[in-house]
């Protein structure tokens, strides 16, 4: 009796002492991941929030209670930016996505010819290097440049259209040129959900005398709801944080029709005289609208029936 | 309801030809059923006829109308899929009744209508439902239940059965002949399972490498298969073949020897068909139809590799001298239990026997 109780109290002081290990050794794979994520994300996240509560130029800071967010609602500069901001996200993420929609359904065809091709070229834009397609923009959307050239020799326009001096005209280069780099990658992920639907409800939908475009919508886009989802989400986030296109193409002119938040943060920050406590406040209201766009987004989604 | 008839019809994948001339006939009201092995191309003439896969060469008529170019909806056919392929976002009402829609049925005839089809397969306590709520079995028959609503002219069935579990397998059976009997419509079902071939069929059409071996119905493919092929495929357990050599060619038929079983020898009244002194014929005999020892033209003593008893069916598993294995079927058998060696005997009436290109001789 006494042995078998010796022995059973060895196991559990040995299992103890694996557990112990295992414990250790987990942390000690994830420490360097988590401790570089402590530092680049979870404290800078954190000093930024206290920041946000603090006022002051440049280094000289100091706590301020609600002034800056009553600043933001007195701020000319940045309603604008937070307009422009979501008109972009209006009408850019709506367009961009219907477009991949079409494409990838497009692409999807297995009698196609050449849509590997297709595919690539399509998805090329969002690895092209952001600097080289921003200078090939420029010089394509210039006064003299190459579109202004074929509208006129089409005669579409019987003058060249300012694309960087007009408001209305600079804000559609911006839309044109994120839709273009970004459809490919969102095509990518409809194309490969599309690819797990079984071809034969398709064709059960042809044989039952469903036509083309009923078999689009009643059967392609409710089954990739959850992507559509993910897709809306992503989009609508990548936008909000806008700012390598105007900032490459029309640094935010003409007199701020491009002005985006994270444009504007960047300019509180290191452009004007830094006040790095409005910044963060500025970067907060980015994080509130991802989180009340995602969660009307996820609401929308929401299946009713089940 | 509409008959079907192909008339030389091919199909080629690039330069591969896949059916190479086929022909046929499908009255109206019957249930034909397209069994082989994979890759004969069953479920391709299948789909050619339900217009999933054009038509390289030859005719297609249904009700006497050719329908080669015809649209698959406007063709009057129905499909039931392997994978069911029902809509898996919609409810069971919303998945049969989906089609109607754009055939612009009111409202109120499409709920009459689902109804009608739900009642015929008992689906109604199902209707709100969604497919992942339902179990295999539920799944085909709301399919079916899809096809019904439509009312077509001919019902295709494709490989409807095999995922299914044994059991359910055998319910589902009784039901599609069931529904074919209420119905009375033209069905063309294709499986790779001979028994459901058997059970269900009117006629069978055997296809293997893209031509039909043969047409007919089901119990004169079992007695009077037109060659090898055939035979091998019809019937469970399937037939055995043995080695034989040509002994004696003369007016009353051919007597042939096995080989390495020493004098057995069998008289078989047919004609010889070119065959000759020497040539190697295949004896072929169903496991069912062996005798016992003494009671037919040969006796052929074998040794026992397994023996399954089920009761009132005994299965012997055993390999003759030569190494050939063979099947023999035992009807309440007791006496064999334990034994290693079994002698039976083959009748020249219940064999049959084929030449070296697998031609039955008559």
């Amino acid at each position: 009796m006494a042995e078998d109780a010796l022995e059973t109290r060895g196991r559990q002081v040995t299992r103890s002492n694996l557990a112990r290990s295992e414990q250790f050794n987990g942390w000690a794979f994830v420490m360097p991941a988590l401790v570089l994520l402590g530092i680049f994300m979870v404290y800078p996240i954190l000093w930024s929030l206290w920041m946000s509560f603090q006022v002051g130029r440049g280094m000289n800071f100091s706590f301020g209670g609600l002034a800056n967010i009553i600043r933001l609602t007195q701020d000319p500069v940045f309603l604008r930016a937070l307009s422009n901001t979501m008109l972009f996200l209006a009408v850019q993420v709506p367009i961009m996505l219907i477009l991949a929609l079409l494409c990838a359904s497009a692409l999807n065809d297995s009698k196609l010819w050449g849509r590997g091709f297709f595919r690539t070229a399509i998805f090329l834009p969002c690895v092209t290097s952001l600097v080289a397609y921003a200078v090939v923009f420029k010089s394509m959307f210039a006064q003299d440049g190459i579109l202004n050239q074929m509208l006129m020799g089409l005669n579409f326009i019987s003058g060249p259209i300012p694309w960087f001096s007009d408001p209305f005209w600079a804000k559609a280069v911006i839309i044109s040129a994120i839709t273009w780099r970004w459809t490919g990658y969102n095509m990518i992920f409809y194309l490969a959900a599309m690819q797990n639907i079984d071809r034969s409800i398709y064709e059960a939908a042809r044989i039952d005398g469903v036509p083309a475009w009923a078999r689009f919508w009643y059967i392609t886009v409710p089954m990739l709801k959850p992507v559509i989802l993910f897709t809306t989400v992503i989009s609508t986030i990548g936008t909000l944080q806008l700012f390598d296109e105007p900032n490459l193409l029309t640094q935010g002119g003409p007199s701020d029709s491009t002005l985006t938040l994270s444009m504007y943060i960047y300019n509180l920050s290191f452009r004007f005289m830094p006040s790095f406590g409005y910044a963060a406040t500025v970067s907060y209201v980015i994080v509130v609208l991802v989180g009340i766009l995602s969660f009307l987004q996820f609401l929308a989604a929401r299946d009713r029936r089940r | 309801m509409s008959s079907v008839k192909l008339r030389g019809v091919r199909k080629s994948f690039g330069s591969v030809e896949v059916i190479k001339g086929v022909d046929l006939d499908i009255d109206s009201k019957e249930f034909v059923v397209f069994v082989g092995p994979s890759g004969c191309g069953k479920t391709t003439l299948l789909r050619m006829i339900a217009g999933l896969e054009g038509i390289t060469t030859g005719d297609l008529e249904i009700g006497d109308a050719r329908m080669n170019e015809v649209d698959p909806s406007k063709r009057g056919i129905a499909m039931v899929f392997q994978s069911y392929a029902l809509y898996p976002h919609m409810t069971v009402r919303e998945n049969m009744g989906f089609a109607l829609r754009f055939a612009r049925v009111p409202k109120d005839e499409i709920a009459r209508q689902v109804e009608g089809a739900a009642r015929i397969l008992a689906l109604e306590p199902l209707l709100n439902r969604f497919p992942k709520e339902l179990s295999g079995g539920q799944r085909q028959r709301v399919a079916i239940g899809r096809a019904i609503v439509r009312q077509p002219e001919v019902f295709l069935f494709d490989e409807p059965l095999s995922n299914l579990d044994a059991e359910l397998r055998v319910h589902m059976r009784i039901e599609i002949a069931r529904l074919h009997k209420e119905l009375k419509t033209t069905i063309v079902y294709v499986t790779h399972d001979q028994v459901e071939a058997m059970t269900l069929a009117d006629k069978i059409v055997v296809l293997r490498d893209g031509i039909i071996e043969q047409v007919g119905r089901p119990l004169d493919l079992y007695d009077d298969p037109a060659n090898q092929f055939v035979a091998g495929f019809i019937g469970s357990p399937k037939m055995n073949f043995l080695s034989a050599q040509v002994k004696e060619v003369g007016s009353g038929g051919v007597t042939i020897g096995l080989v390495n079983e020493g004098d057995a020898s069998l008289r078989m009244p047919v004609a010889p068909n070119g065959t000759k002194v020497g040539d190697t014929v295949t004896l072929g005999i169903r496991p069912e139809h062996f005798g016992d020892a003494g009671q037919g033209g040969a006796d052929l003593t074998v040794a026992v590799d397994v023996a399954e008893h089920l009761g009132s069916t005994s299965y012997i598993y055993a390999n003759t001298t030569s190494s050939e294995q063979i099947i023999i079927e035992r009807e309440e058998s007791r006496s064999e239990i334990g034994m290693d060696q079994v002698t039976v005997s083959i009748s020249a009436e219940k064999a049959f026997l084929f030449d070296q290109n697998g031609v039955r001789l008559r």
